[in-house]
């Protein structure tokens, strides 16, 4: 029954928050396959149930209807597996551990045998830029900062799957930016044997959303349903400079028609 | 900044803050002083700060000892009542029929006047040092109890879904989320109940004395030996007040990430 030609298979799902008094369905019928190694953004209106399909595909939440598969399986698999590397858009960084001790945090709740290589500690931070912050705690760091030991914390395990909710969107613009880029250059060069890694990415920013991925999915308003789906087709590495191009400024408009009709 | 700079800063800083209540004290009791003399107030309504340090001094080690049973008591009885209230706690954070279980008998525990419970123990368990310690028990129990099942449930969600996305056990969440997310809670708690369980192992004293500062308070009442009574209650206080200078250095170490500590210190 394994359909592993998709890394993560979204089916018809549909997710209804019930607290007994009032129901709210968040997502109605979505059906997203994404294949191993792509990234790709979620955008839509607030409100719309993006951040609610984020924590159905990573086995957070179990959707009322439908099915979300990672690899062919219900990802509580992946969990157990340490597939999943999930980064919010709070560091949710535990305050009274140094930033080393926070990436390492993952790993103590580890008791396989890995079979996989997993990147020490010196590795993340260098690839985060945060060596000389090892022993700081979260509250002595930026925002910006906070959000890549987030990231960091998030690679520990080597996951082949990511999962980023608006990871950036409690940061300045400038640091945003920036961000957007250093991601691209941790995804470009953290493939691993598999490849890149597969990544869901949430985003209400359009820039953002076609800076970084391969494929853009347009949510609509509450309830969310898919309303388009775009491929990205502009070449990697992706820069600054790319986005006052004319293909990018055409991707941008395109997103921001469809975002619109849907507010009215 | 030299050594010799750093500690005249720290003294400064520390004189900033002690100054000010001293001269307060000190205006106090030398009013104190001056107006019992000037009224020429009888010893047994209120006595002079003079003579209340001379009974003191007459016999210190008395009124130490005293203290110690009373101190003893109440952090038996605090530590009782705390340990059963966190216990309590987890399970109720855990759990919504756990809560609905026992939280509307903890406040009926809160709720029932202490002087009334403390002559029952009396009679089940005698004189002996238990009455006390569970008196201490009763009173420290609620607020920990409510602090605890609150700091247990304050858990960043960003970290809970993080653990639970790589599969951490409910135990370890607990023990790497929930117990640190606690502490805060935990402090502002034993602020609370240490001060509170002192008064709870005085009052039984009264109904129970066999030993301890209650039954000097009691006797020293009894006998019109108003000094007594008097060094009584500031032996006390300073019990009190040392207790809380302790669990604030300690606070300062073990919460030196929470902002509560922070914004003190810069």
């Amino acid at each position: 029954m394994a359909n592993t030609e998709y890394h993560v298979s979204l089916h018809d799902l549909t997710h209804v928050f019930d607290d007994g008094r009032r129901s709210l369905t968040a997502l109605s019928s979505v059906t997203i396959d994404v294949p191993p190694g792509q990234f790709t953004s979620v955008i839509g209106p607030s409100g719309c149930g993006k951040s609610t399909l984020l924590r159905l595909a990573g086995g957070l939440l179990t959707p009322s209807e439908g099915t979300a598969l990672v690899d062919g399986e219900p990802p509580r698999k992946a969990q157990r597996a340490r597939e999943i590397g999930f980064v919010f858009q709070d560091p949710s960084l535990l305050p009274w551990r140094t930033v080393a001790k926070n990436i390492a945090l993952p790993l103590e709740v580890d008791h396989l045998e890995r079979t996989r290589e997993l990147p020490d500690l010196a590795e993340l931070l260098d690839l985060v830029g945060l060596s000389e912050f090892r022993d700081y705690h979260p509250y002595e760091l930026s925002g910006g900062m906070q959000q890549r030991v987030a990231l960091a914390r998030a690679l520990a395990f080597n996951p082949t799957l990511l999962l980023m909710d608006e990871p950036f969107g409690a940061v300045d613009e400038i640091t945003r930016s920036a961000l957007r880029y250093e991601l691209l250059r941790i995804w470009e060069r953290h493939g691993g044997p598999a490849g890149r890694k597969t990544v869901l990415f949430v985003t209400h920013s359009v820039s953002e959303a076609i800076t970084l991925s391969d494929r853009v999915i347009v949510l609509s308003g509450r309830p969310g349903r898919v309303r388009a789906d775009i491929a990205i087709e502009l070449p990697r590495p992706r820069t600054e400079e790319m986005e006052q191009t004319e293909p990018f400024l055409d991707y941008a408009a395109q997103l921001r028609r469809l975002l619109k009709e849907d507010a009215q | 900044m030299s050594i010799q700079e750093f500690t005249q800063r720290s003294l400064r800083s520390i004189l900033a803050y002690v100054a000010p209540p001293a001269v307060l004290l000190i205006g106090i009791v030398a009013f104190w002083e001056f107006y019992v003399d000037w009224r020429d107030i009888s010893i047994i309504v209120v006595p002079p700060p003079s003579a209340v340090v001379e009974r003191f001094f007459e016999n210190p080690d008395f009124f130490w000892k005293e203290g110690g049973y009373t101190l003893y008591e109440a952090t038996l009885g605090l530590m009782f009542g705390s340990s059963v209230a966190i216990a309590l706690a987890v399970l109720m954070a855990h759990s919504k029929l756990a809560e609905r279980t026992f939280l509307p008998l903890a406040i009926v525990i809160k709720v029932t006047p202490l002087v009334a419970i403390a002559p029952v123990l009396v009679i089940i368990f005698g004189f002996g040092t238990t009455p006390k310690i569970i008196v201490a028990a009763l009173l420290s129990f609620f607020p920990t109890l409510i602090n605890a099942m609150t700091g247990f449930r304050d858990v960043n969600e960003g970290a809970h879904s993080f653990l639970r996305s790589v599969h951490a056990s409910p135990w370890q969440v607990f023990w790497k989320l929930r117990v640190p997310s606690a502490m805060p809670y935990l402090f502002a708690a034993l602020k609370v109940t240490y001060p509170l369980a002192l008064i709870g192992a005085v009052v039984a004293e009264w109904f129970t004395g066999d030993r301890g500062l209650g039954l000097v308070i009691f006797s020293a009442n009894a006998n019109l030996d108003t000094p007594t009574l008097f060094v009584a209650i500031g032996v006390l206080a300073i019990t009190g007040v040392t207790i809380n200078i302790v669990l604030s250095v300690i606070e300062r170490r073990v919460l030196f990430w929470h902002e509560s500590v922070r914004s003190t210190t810069t």
